[in-house]
């Protein structure tokens, strides 16, 4: 019985993190495989760390929510601290190295520990816009989860339409996801 | 207008407020009444949207008691509606769903449970199991259907269309903010291409005149005298014992040799699920039990299944209120009970498997 992969994703609101699991999900999904994503919701309207779970397996998937994470990807320092509860031993614990202060904050029991500079590959070397893009490319290098070629499909599924007007975007999110799995591996 | 909103089959990837509302397109649903909630509110969302190229409608009203009312008045006018609300809005909702009680409204509800008490959270629990159940002022002559994943959501929901308007018993389809919310893949299908026969509806009043008289309806919610409204429970009753053998649903596995069986229902039964597959691969003698429906309950296999085994566990997401309908279909079985309760809070395999090693 192969293993369901748990995801557990988390930043501030605008940094994406639902799109990211989202379309994931959907590129898994579409390769015939099990896929389930749950977002966290609540009362607030602003001001929350965003928690998007993720769940990708051969078989179906048990409860919705999940203790303990194989990846958790914090992009910012509150959802570093919200995101140590789904850290064992056996979790791979993804950080933004731009996060200041953080370093004593990261979950010690951890598998590993991984910090990748995506903010400021985004800001400095792509575009902000393509930020959450750059984060897909890191989730599905450290899990395996889709390939890269399916996480092409996924977004040009998702903005083709905005592609057909401007074909640099698409250049642009394809470098994206390619920096962000680049990021993970020389982490690694 | 386009015909039929679902041609053939089609493997989908959504939440569970989306499937709802495709399902209600599906079984030929006329119009929903509703009062936003969360985590029900896509359910009116879509709705809205897709309804109007069917030619559906839809009520927004002032509140949950008004949406409750207003889709009771939808039936009496013979059309096929429906509501769905959560925590709250389910609690206001008692008092119209009692009247449909009373008076044999089939009307549908759908339910996605939330926290409570009162306002508590908008995400997720199994909280509303004995308000759903036995709510209002009466004896719970209902049916309700407890879901665990986005195709019983779609196949229930359809269902319940049929079995409120065959029984004229109000009908529930209990959902969750996590069934609600989440995305995961299903089979939309029209149900008349798999053969599912759409019960007709028809209108309880306004009736065509024959031979040139009126036909007046009388519909009750009022008695005057004790004994005219014990001689209307009591048929109801038998109405109701009557059917239960043709609706009651349940699913086990691995029951007959189990030391102990995890008995859960709605989502919590999938982590039950994956639990007990886990601890019979590790050689133990455990069993799996889910109540589809909750109401009427499947009694008389539970109370078998009790006999044939030593300890039942109960596992769900709120401080015993299924356990109570157990309890209740088991009594006098000399079967242990053990719990897990956690309200208002999801269950995980991981948890229930630590649970079941800790007992053995």
């Amino acid at each position: 019985m192969s293993k369901t992969v748990k995801i557990a994703l988390a930043g501030e609101g605008g940094q994406g993190v639902q799109s990211v699991a989202e379309i994931i999900a959907e590129a898994a999904n579409e390769e015939g495989r099990e896929a389930l994503y749950i977002p966290n919701f609540g009362v607030e309207q602003r001001g929350g760390v965003s928690v998007a779970y993720l769940q990708i397996g051969t078989e179906h998937i048990g409860s919705p929510k999940f203790q303990k994470a194989d990846i958790v990807m914090a992009l910012s320092d509150r959802a570093v601290k919200r995101t140590r509860q789904y850290v064992d031993e056996r979790t791979t614990f993804v950080y933004d190295t731009s996060i200041e202060g953080v370093e004593e904050e990261l979950p010690k029991n951890a598998g590993r520990i991984l910090g990748i500079p995506a903010i400021e590959v985004s800001k400095n070397e792509l575009h902000p816009r393509v930020f959450n893009i750059i984060i897909m490319g890191a989730v599905i290098k450290a899990t395996g989860v889709v390939s890269e070629e399916e996480a092409r499909a996924a977004i040009e599924k998702k903005l083709g339409y905005k592609f057909e007007q401007n074909p640099d975007l698409r250049e642009l999110n394809f470098k994206a996801i390619a920096r962000g799995m680049e990021l993970v591996e020389k982490a690694q | 207008m386009a015909e039929k909103p679902i041609q053939g089959e089609k493997r989908v990837f959504m939440t569970g407020n989306e499937v709802v509302a495709w399902a209600a397109l599906a079984a030929k649903a006329d119009i929903m009444y509703g009062y936003p909630i969360t985590p029900q509110n896509e359910i009116m969302h879509y709705w809205t949207r897709m309804a109007p190229k069917y030619g559906k409608r839809f009520l927004q009203t002032e509140d949950e008691l008004s949406a409750g009312f207003t889709t009771l008045g939808g039936v009496l006018a013979g059309r096929k509606a429906f509501t769905a609300t959560a925590g709250p809005g389910n609690t206001l909702m008692q008092e119209p769903l009692s009247m449909a009680e009373m008076m044999r409204i089939p009307s549908v509800v759908i339910i996605q449970q939330r926290g409570g008490p009162s306002t508590a959270t908008v995400i997720y629990s199994q909280q509303e199991v004995t308000m759903t159940t036995y709510g209002g002022n009466g004896e719970g002559f209902r049916i309700v259907y407890s879901t665990a994943n986005h195709q019983e959501l779609f196949d229930y929901t359809i269902k319940a269309f049929n079995t409120a308007w065959k029984y004229r018993f109000p009908t529930f389809v209990l959902g969750d903010g996590y069934q609600a919310k989440m995305r995961e893949s299903l089979t939309i299908y029209d149900p008349e291409d798999r053969g599912i026969e759409l019960v007709k509806t028809e209108p309880f009043i306004g009736k065509e005149p024959v031979n040139g008289e009126k036909q007046p309806v009388h519909i009750r919610n009022t008695y005057n005298t004790e004994e005219e409204l014990f001689e209307v429970i009591t048929k109801y009753l038998e109405d109701y014992t009557r059917i239960t053998p043709e609706i009651i649903e349940h699913q086990e596995f691995d029951c007959e040799d189990a030391d102990i069986v995890v008995v859960s229902h709605g989502v919590v039964s999938r982590a039950a699920k994956g639990a007990v597959q886990e601890l019979r691969n590790a050689g133990l003698k455990v069993g799996y039990f889910r109540p589809v429906t909750l109401r009427p309950f499947p009694a008389d296999r539970l109370r078998a299944v009790a006999d044939g085994t030593k300890t039942l566990l109960m596992v769900e997401s709120s401080l015993g209120q299924m356990a109570k309908l157990v309890k209740d279909a088991i009594f006098g079985s000399t079967v242990a009970i053990a719990t897990l309760f956690k309200p208002g809070v999801g269950v995980t395999s991981e948890e229930i498997v630590t649970k079941v090693k800790g007992m053995l």
